[in-house]
């Protein structure tokens, strides 16, 4: 479910599970930070990273929770999650996300890798998993990095979706295309020109810029977010989601 | 030899200008060492609420003066370590400085508009961070970037390189103000100082204060390591294959 594909010195990898429109599996999030971490020795200078079919991504497979109700699933999806975004960012190639139609909590937080995001105007983003149960804590170091802290407090507590255009305003988003269909095409580009430019000088860059901003504290992020698996709260208003569904 | 910057008051307000017309106001030591003493003078000067920095001719500064320095492995550390220590001094200044980008502000001199309080330029001016297609690393001027746009924004523009317009300059946040042409640059630029220089001298040398605080921009460790960093990178073969190639030198 995760595909990794070489292309130009690129290393492409998509999230390859269109009918569940992307939701991350535990094992997906494993795959995807092995993907990433195992990117430059193939001589990738630039990772892109992509949804297959219709959006990027759904966020978790909540379905998957249902049959574990002491929460172990939602603690190894956590810690992937957590796993993948840092795996990104202690990369020394270039992240370039093509976020097209829907990046959804789990989903929205994977952005907090990218050093370029790409969406369409369109484009639905956001982190509505508080009525769930579920804290987005997990997310906030990089989110804050990303769009300052005023921004970062009401996506994380708001549980609204914000389009593309709000995205790149705040920060999120760094380019936007017109429609869904536009937005590979123009990651690609832009890896492809971040791709061209000299290692050492990017590497060198990147690691200064994670240096200047830590996204400090986030294992202490993962923790608070994990400290609430397997909870009342967040058993019962999952139920509530899987009742609806059923 | 004319003065390579030149500093004129007019009542409350002073004009600083980097008077390298024919090397497009690149930073070369002496440079930075003029300015450093412009800067020192201000600092002395009472009654001035607000200095702007401009460049004379059609820059307002190319960047480094890389190609002088690539012959000697000791002078980068020391211009490097020099812009960092003039970043910090004009932002310590109690007046309110304002960057009027009269034209290509590229590198450091991107790096310097941003270390300004505000900043004014019109559409067609270069703006931008190339450092990183010539193989080099903008670590002097990353802090100050990060202060002005963010650590997200920052991260993308310094990782993308390149140079954009004025007018996208200010899209990204990169500066504060844009004109539609050079034409009223300068009237523009009068009119923001004279607006700026009506407000309460103590008033806002007291909130200029704050925002360095809050913004930890009178830290000098951290533009001390990015003076290191980027000697570092610069001392490299492959960047200095590439810049030799570049200048020609």
């Amino acid at each position: 479910m995760i595909r990794v594909e070489h292309e130009d010195h690129i290393a492409c990898v998509t999230l390859a599970r269109p009918d569940q429109r992307n939701a991350l599996t535990p094992g997906m999030l494993g795959a995807l930070a092995d993907a990433v971490r195992n990117a430059p020795s193939s001589g990738a200078r630039a990772l892109l990273l992509a949804g297959e079919g219709r959006v990027f991504c759904a966020g978790f497979d909540l379905t998957l929770c249902r049959e574990s109700p002491n929460g172990s699933v939602m603690r190894d999806l956590l810690s992937g999650l957590s796993g993948a975004i840092r795996a990104m960012r202690g990369l020394d190639i270039p992240v370039v996300i093509a976020c097209h139609g829907a990046a959804i909590a789990g989903g929205c937080a994977l952005l907090g890798g990218a050093d370029v995001v790409v969406a369409d105007r369109g484009c639905k983003l956001g982190y509505p998993v508080v009525r769930l149960g579920v804290s987005p804590a997990v997310s906030a170091p990089f989110l804050r990095t990303a769009v300052g802290d005023g921004a970062c407090r009401a996506r994380l507590l708001e549980t609204d979706l914000i389009d593309g255009e709000r995205a790149h305003e705040i920060g999120l988003v760094h380019e936007l295309v017109k429609t869904r269909e536009d937005v590979l095409p123009r990651a690609m580009e832009v890896a492809r020109a971040l791709g061209t430019k000299p290692p050492w000088a990017i590497a060198a860059t990147k690691r200064w810029c994670n240096e200047l901003t830590p996204a400090g504290g986030a294992q202490r992020a993962l923790e608070v977010s994990l400290s609430l698996t397997g909870g009342d709260e967040e058993r019962a208003l999952l139920e509530k989601v899987w009742g609806g569904n059923a | 030899m004319s003065e390579l910057a030149l500093l004129e008051i007019d009542g409350a307000t002073a004009t600083l200008t980097l008077n390298r017309p024919e090397a497009r106001n690149a930073l070369s030591i002496d440079l930075i060492g003029a300015i450093d003493a412009r800067v020192a003078e201000l600092e002395r000067t009472d009654g001035v609420t607000v200095a702007v920095m401009t460049g004379a001719g059609r820059a307002f500064c190319a960047g480094m003066d890389l190609k002088a320095v690539l012959g000697d492995p000791e002078a980068p550390p020391r211009l490097l370590g020099s812009l960092a220590r003039l970043a910090l001094r004009i932002r310590a200044l109690p007046q309110v400085v304002v960057a009027k980008v009269n034209g290509a502000a590229i590198g450091g001199g991107c790096g310097l508009t941003c270390v300004c309080d505000v900043s004014i330029t019109h559409a067609d001016s270069k703006m931008g961070f190339p450092e990183v297609d010539l193989g080099v690393c903008p670590a002097v001027v990353a802090p100050w970037l990060v202060r002005k746009i963010g650590a997200g924004r920052a991260r993308h523009v310094l990782l993308t390189g390149g140079i954009v317009s004025g007018r996208h300059a200010h899209e990204l946040g990169i500066v504060d103000r844009v004109v539609a042409s050079r034409d009223e640059l300068d009237t523009a630029g009068d009119e923001l100082a004279r607006r700026l220089a009506g407000g309460g001298a103590r008033a806002l040398a007291a909130t200029k204060g704050l925002l360095n605080e809050l913004d930890g921009s009178l830290d000098a460790s951290v533009g001390e390591r990015g003076a290191t960093l980027s000697a570092e990178v610069l001392a490299t073969p492959e960047a200095r294959a590439m810049l030799t190639e570049r200048f020609g030198c």
